[in-house]
């Protein structure tokens, strides 16, 4: 019973595979709407979100407002929470020891981006 | 089974997978991502007490109820683990679905990911090849092994898996007792550590593929009784060499001075070559373990043996003198293969509450319905069974329509791959 059981796992997690990948060749993602007028942010006006609720962060030279992916981030939140409000382009190119994030963190960095850092 | 060894083993599984879902238990975030990191950590922590049940000492085994049963759970948990272990990402993904099937598909997806996530795609394809090694019964055995070993590899790929993504904490915890459970299994059980020296003393066929082997202590002998089995790998001798592997088998005499002997029959590449073994080879001992015939109840009894399944029975009739009316009935294919058949006559004859019916042949459900006792032989027996499955499955099923409950039908079956 567990050798059939453990086939029938096996050859349904290879289609569940085999069809995101089928889903995501038909439907690629989607740019997400850029605003018609880019909005400039100081880092000033970055720090004053720097909570919980409400946490944006400036990642090279852009601005996001990541409070909505907070409780999606993959590690605990003392990693992440101490960087809002606050200029984390090197932490996000060094996470862990060093690393950079994975190219599908970078896919999902757009769709939180609400406009372009100001220079100072 | 008393109550707390009847228990031991959900008990400690309910730990292992409590701590880590307890600890990483999702608060306000979507079902399916909930879902999917819930998935993961019940995975490590049914993988963990898998891992636990795979450490063969008899003081655990002991207390968790015998070495079959921990090998039988080992299985069972193993598997629910990579089950759940391939449902995690999943439903990770499905959480990113509704968002856009891209970013379901950048989740799974290697191409588009980094190394926290390369680790735990190599840990899965590790726990895959190591699973399909596992339900592989043509395999020859040093293959299986090696290939089984990849469960362990896969293990550590999890961990950094965990350290990788920043989950310290439970990094931590997954390392120290994964570590923990490899080592000791490694060291004490894969390195012969837990193992008791002995040596062969001497060899003396039985029958065609079967020799029986006496083992005098180096050291201090193990405390085995009569029927149970102890794990023994044979080391090198001047001649002959020892095949490197760790096998059970019955003990069918243990004398007080501590020396034991144990009958090998030729069924793989291994126990052929030991047919040859000599003396002064030096062994590895491991064990006791079973409770086969111990603490037998006071009853009639009705004991059936098919092949080398004889020895544990050939060891009580060596060792004690039957108080309870016992009928033994002893299968074999070939007459070459009728091992111990005149050392079982005297026994007989010397034991008034035996009764002895031996028969060689081929046999199938219907002959063996013929040889068996009726319904009004076996009324109030007590039924010990040991022999090859198929021997074994045929007999309970004509016991079971001959009125004995499948609770005064006890096997003993070796299956430990």
């Amino acid at each position: 019973m567990m050798r059939k059981l453990f086939l029938l796992a096996t050859v349904l997690f290879w289609a569940v595979v085999l069809g995101l990948w089928l889903l995501a060749r038909s439907a690629p993602m989607s740019e997400p709407p850029l605003p018609l007028a880019e909005k400039t942010y100081a880092l000033t006006e970055v720090a004053r979100h720097g909570a919980e609720n409400d946490c944006w962060m400036a990642i090279d030279g852009q601005v996001y407002d990541l409070t909505g992916y907070l409780p999606e981030h993959p590690s605990k939140p003392s990693i992440i929470l101490p960087w809002c409000g606050r200029e984390a382009s090197d932490a996000y190119r060094t996470k862990t020891k060093g690393r950079a994030h994975s190219p599908a963190a970078d896919q999902l960095l757009p769709a939180y981006r609400i406009g372009r850092l100001l220079a100072e | 089974m008393k109550l707390p060894r009847l228990l031991s083993i959900p008990l400690l599984t309910a730990i292992l997978l409590g701590l880590p879902v307890v600890w990483a238990w999702p608060a306000g975030l979507p079902l399916w991502r909930s879902l999917g990191i819930v998935l993961g950590w019940a995975g490590c922590g049914l993988l963990l007490a898998s891992l636990l049940l795979m450490l063969r000492e008899s003081w655990l085994a002991e207390r968790l109820g015998g070495l079959e049963r921990m090998y039988a759970w080992h299985h069972v948990l193993g598997t629910l683990a990579y089950l759940l272990l391939l449902a995690h990402p999943l439903a990770l993904a499905v959480d990113n679905l509704a968002e856009s099937p891209a970013l379901a598909w950048a989740l799974v997806s290697p191409l588009t990911q980094g190394w926290p996530l390369w680790f735990g795609w190599l840990g899965l394809l590790c726990l895959m090849l190591g699973m399909v090694a596992s339900f592989s019964r043509r395999l020859p055995y040093p293959l299986w092994r090696g290939l089984h070993a990849l469960l362990a590899v896969a293990i550590l790929f999890g961990c950094l898996h965990l350290w990788l993504l920043g989950l310290g904490p439970s990094f931590f915890f997954m390392l120290l007792l994964s570590l923990l459970f490899l080592g000791w299994r490694f060291l004490r059980i894969d390195s012969s550590l837990a193992a008791r020296p002995y040596l062969v003393s001497q060899v003396q066929r039985v029958a065609a593929d079967i020799v029986e082997i006496a083992l005098r202590p180096l050291g201090m002998p193990i405390t085995a009784r009569p029927g149970q089995f102890v794990l023994v790998g044979f080391g090198d001798g001047d001649t002959f060499r020892g095949c490197g592997e760790c096998h059970p088998y019955t003990i069918c005499a243990v004398d007080p001075e501590g020396h034991l002997r144990i009958s090998i029959k030729a069924l793989g590449d291994c126990t052929r070559h030991l047919q040859t073994v000599e003396i002064g080879v030096p062994v590895g001992v491991q064990g006791p373990f079973g409770d086969f015939l111990l603490d037998r109840p006071p009853l009639p009894q009705f004991w059936l043996a098919g092949g080398i399944g004889l020895t544990p029975f050939l060891a009580v009739l060596r060792d004690e003198r039957l108080m309870q009316p016992t009928q033994l009935f002893y299968f074999y294919r070939r007459p070459e293969d009728g091992a111990y058949v005149e050392e079982l006559r005297t026994l007989a004859a010397r034991q008034p509450s035996l009764t002895l019916h031996v028969h060689c042949g081929d046999f199938n459900a219907a002959t063996l319905a013929g040889l068996l006792p009726d319904s009004a032989a076996l009324a109030g027996r007590i039924a010990f069974l040991c022999g090859p499955p198929g021997l074994l499955g045929s007999t309970a099923e004509i016991l079971g329509q001959r009125g004995m409950a499948p609770a005064s039908i006890h096997f003993e079956c070796f299956d430990f791959r």
